[in-house]
C-alpha cells in the first residue's frame, strides 16, 4: 500500500471522528473570534457532536464573493502569505488567502495523492496545466517537494514542445488536464512516437473523466490514469486521494464533507488564514459506504456534475452571466442572443435587428471578429460568433 | 486512545472555566495543552482525574467512562497527577515521598530502585528532607513519585513553572524520556517554545475553549501561536 501520511489517511473511524470534532469546537472558537460575519451567526451554537454541525450556517460562493477580498481572512493579512483569486458567481473574483503552515498542510495533501499514484522520490514530474490553471500546478508543486521529487518547472506553449520534453526530460509522471492529455494522445499518435520510448509511467488528471476517456488514454499511452477531484473554492488539489481501488478518499482529518440535497457540502477543518464553515461546493455529489480495500478511512465520495450555471471550455471556467457582460462589451451590446458550448469554443448566435443589418458582409465579420476578441481577452476562451434571424436554438 | 475527553464542562460556584473542551492522547504520545494564566487548563487536569467534578462532558480513560469518579481511583486506571507546584510532602525525606508514591505497588522496593537510578540526584539526597531541595530537584522528585505508582499516563500541570531555564531543559529532557519509557504524557504549560520542542501535538486554549490543534511542528509557525505565547506580537490587527 502507497500512503504517504499512515496516522491520518488510515486513522481508525473512532479516532477521526474524536479528531473532527476537536477541530470543528476549535474552529468554531477562532472564527467566533476573529471572523465577524461568522460570529455573528454562531455565538450562541454549541457544537457537541458532529450532527450538530447541521445546525450551523451555510457559507456560499456569493458569501465570499460578497465579503471580498479579506472580509472572511481569520487572520492579519500580514499572515497570509499566497493570495489566489477564484471567479465567483457574480463575476468578481473570491480571494482565497493562505498562510505559511496552509501552505504547507497543502503540500502535503496534494503528496498523498502522488504517493497514492505511485510516485517516490525518485520520479521526475511534469506539470502541464496551462496558465488558467496556474493554482492547481503550484499545489502540485507542493506536494511534490513534500516527498522530494523532482519537478519540471517549465510550462510549454505547444503541444510538440510539451512533447519534446518528455523526451528530453524523461518525466515519470505527467500531471495535465484531461484536454491536453487527450491532445498529447493524438498527437503522439500522428509522430507515430511509440509511447515505450519515454519514461512516462502515471498520468496524474486534473479533474475526473468517464471511464471510456480514461481507458481510451490508459490503452493509447501505456500508462497508469489516476484523476483528482478538487473544489476550487476548498483546495484543488488536495481535498481528497484516489487510492488505487479509483476511490476518492476524502481526507477526512483536514476536511469535514456532507451531501445535502444532493450537493456536496465542505467545511475546512484546519485552514488558518480562510476556514470556510460548511461551503456549498455547487457540485453533485453522492457518499460511498463500502470500506475500501486500499487501508484509507477517509469517507469515499463520488463526484458528479455543477449545480449552478458554471460552465468550462477547454478547462477555463466562466458563468453563464459573464456571456452577457463580455458581449456588454461590444457593439452586439443589448441584443438577443443564444448561445451553447461546443468541445472546445462557445458557440454564440446573436440576433440580427435593423442596426446590425448591413448589405456588405465585412461590417458582420468585423463585428463577430470584435466579439471573438472580447470572448478571448475577457474569459480567455475561444469564441465563434453567427448570426441568426430569430432567437430559435440551432 | 488513552485519553477522550468530550464536550468537558467544569468551574466553581457558578463560574464556568472549562467550556466544552473536546481531546484526546493516543498511547505513547507526548500531547502538550498550552495556554495563558486563567485559560482553565489546571481545571481542565483536575477534573480529568476527579479532582473537580465536571458539570457536563464525558471523560474516558482506555475506553473507560471515568467522569464521576473519585481522585484516589485515578491511579488504578493508571493515570497520575504531577501537579502544579510540585505539592512535595516537605516534612518528609525524599525516600518516604518515593515511597508514598508507590503505596498501591507492591513491587515499590524494585521500582524504587529503577526511580533512583533514572534520576541519581534523588539517591544522593535520599535521606534529606525533601523541603531542602532545590525547584529543580523537586521537580524530579515529583515525576520519581509519580512514576513509582507505575502510570501508563502522567498529567503534568506547570513542571517548568519557577524553574530556572537551565533546569527546565532538563526536566523537559525526563519528560521526553518518559515516550521512550512508554509512558504517554499530558503536558500543561505555559512555556510553549519548550513544549513545542518535545510534544508530537498540541492543544492550544484560551478562556476555557481548545482553539487550536495540531502537530508541534505546525504549530510552532502558526500566527496565532506566535502571537500569544512566542512574544511575535503586532501592533495592529491590519497590518
Amino acid at each position: 500500500m502507497r500512503i504517504f501520511d499512515r496516522q491520518y489517511e488510515t486513522m481508525p473511524r473512532a479516532e477521526l471522528e474524536q479528531l473532527q470534532l476537536e477541530r470543528l469546537q476549535a474552529l468554531l472558537s477562532r472564527l467566533n473570534r476573529n471572523v465577524r460575519r461568522y460570529r455573528e451567526q454562531i455565538a450562541d451554537v454549541r457544537v457537541e457532536s458532529l450532527k450538530d454541525l447541521a445546525r450551523l450556517p451555510f457559507t456560499t460562493p456569493e458569501d465570499i464573493e460578497d465579503s471580498s477580498p479579506y472580509g472572511l481572512f481569520a487572520l492579519p493579512l500580514r499572515e497570509v502569505i499566497r493570495l489566489h483569486s477564484i471567479l465567483g458567481p457574480k463575476g468578481r473574483p473570491l480571494v482565497i488567502g493562505h498562510t505559511r503552515n496552509d501552505l504547507t498542510h497543502w503540500g502535503r495533501l496534494v503528496a498523498r495523492q502522488l504517493v497514492a499514484s505511485g510516485v517516490t522520490a525518485n520520479d521526475v514530474i511534469q506539470v502541464c496545466l496551462g496558465g488558467s490553471l496556474w493554482r492547481g500546478a503550484s499545489g502540485y508543486v507542493l506536494g511534490a517537494e513534500s516527498i522530494e521529487a523532482s519537478v519540471i518547472a517549465e510550462e510549454p506553449f505547444h503541444i510538440d514542445a510539451q512533447v519534446a520534453m518528455l523526451r528530453d526530460y524523461r518525466p515519470t509522471m505527467l500531471i495535465t488536464t484531461p484536454t491536453n492529455a487527450l491532445e498529447l494522445m493524438r498527437t503522439m499518435e500522428q509522430c507515430r512516437i511509440d509511447p515505450p520510448s519515454l519514461n512516462l509511467r502515471t498520468l496524474l488528471l486534473s479533474r475526473p473523466v468517464d471511464a471510456e476517456t480514461r481507458a481510451q488514454l490508459r490503452d493509447s499511452l501505456l500508462v497508469a490514469v489516476h484523476c483528482n477531484f478538487g473544489v476550487d473554492e476548498v483546495l484543488d488539489p488536495g481535498l481528497c486521494v484516489e487510492c488505487e481501488e479509483g476511490r476518492f478518499h476524502v481526507s477526512e482529518d483536514q476536511f469535514l464533507v456532507e451531501v445535502r440535497d444532493g450537493e456536496l457540502i465542505v467545511t475546512t477543518l484546519a485552514r488558518e488564514a480562510m476556514p470556510l464553515l460548511r461551503y456549498r461546493t455547487r457540485i453533485a455529489c453522492q457518499v460511498g459506504q463500502a470500506r475500501c480495500p486500499c487501508g484509507r478511512t477517509g469517507v469515499i465520495i463520488m463526484p458528479g456534475g455543477r449545480l449552478d450555471r458554471r460552465l468550462r471550455v477547454e478547462e477555463t471556467s466562466f458563468y453563464e452571466t459573464q456571456v452577457a457582460e463580455v458581449l456588454q462589451q461590444t457593439r452586439a451590446a443589448g441584443h438577443e442572443f443564444t448561445f451553447k458550448v461546443a468541445e472546445r469554443r462557445i458557440l454564440v448566435s446573436i440576433v440580427m435587428t435593423e442596426d446590425l443589418f448591413s448589405d456588405m458582409m465585412w461590417p458582420l465579420e468585423n463585428l463577430a471578429r470584435d466579439v471573438e476578441s472580447e470572448f478571448y481577452a475577457r474569459l480567455g476562451i475561444e469564441a465563434e460568433v453567427t448570426f441568426s434571424s430569430s432567437r430559435d436554438p440551432q | 486512545m488513552l485519553l477522550q475527553v468530550k464536550n468537558l464542562r467544569c468551574g466553581y460556584g457558578s463560574l464556568e472555566v472549562v467550556r466544552g473542551v473536546s481531546l484526546h492522547v493516543s498511547a505513547g504520545e507526548i500531547v502538550g495543552l498550552l495556554g495563558a494564566n486563567g485559560a482553565g487548563k489546571t481545571s481542565l487536569l483536575k477534573a480529568i482525574v476527579g479532582l473537580l467534578p465536571p458539570w457536563q462532558g464525558d471523560i474516558f480513560i482506555n475506553g473507560r467512562q471515568t467522569r464521576g469518579q473519585p481522585a484516589w481511583t485515578s491511579i488504578s486506571n493508571s493515570v497520575v497527577l504531577v501537579p502544579e507546584g510540585r505539592k512535595i510532602f516537605a516534612n518528609m525525606t525524599v525516600r518516604e515521598n518515593l515511597i508514598i508514591g508507590g503505596y498501591h505497588n507492591p513491587d515499590r522496593r524494585t521500582d524504587l530502585e529503577i526511580v533512583l537510578d533514572r534520576f541519581p540526584r534523588l539517591r544522593e539526597r535520599l535521606a534529606q528532607m525533601a523541603g531542602t531541595l532545590s525547584g529543580g530537584e523537586q521537580q524530579m522528585l515529583a515525576l520519581g513519585r509519580a512514576l513509582m505508582g507505575r502510570p501508563r499516563m502522567l498529567l503534568m500541570d506547570e513542571p517548568s513553572m519557577g524553574l530556572a531555564p537551565m533546569m527546565v531543559k532538563e526536566v523537559f529532557a525526563e519528560i521526553r524520556e518518559m515516550k521512550d519509557m512508554g509512558v504517554t504524557v499530558l503536558l500543561v504549560e505555559q512555556n510553549a517554545a519548550a513544549t513545542l520542542q518535545i510534544a508530537d501535538r498540541v492543544y492550544i486554549m484560551e478562556t476555557g475553549e481548545i482553539i487550536l490543534e495540531g502537530r508541534s511542528a505546525d504549530l510552532g509557525h502558526n500566527p496565532e501561536v506566535k502571537r500569544a505565547y512566542l512574544g511575535k506580537g503586532y501592533k495592529e490587527v491590519w497590518e
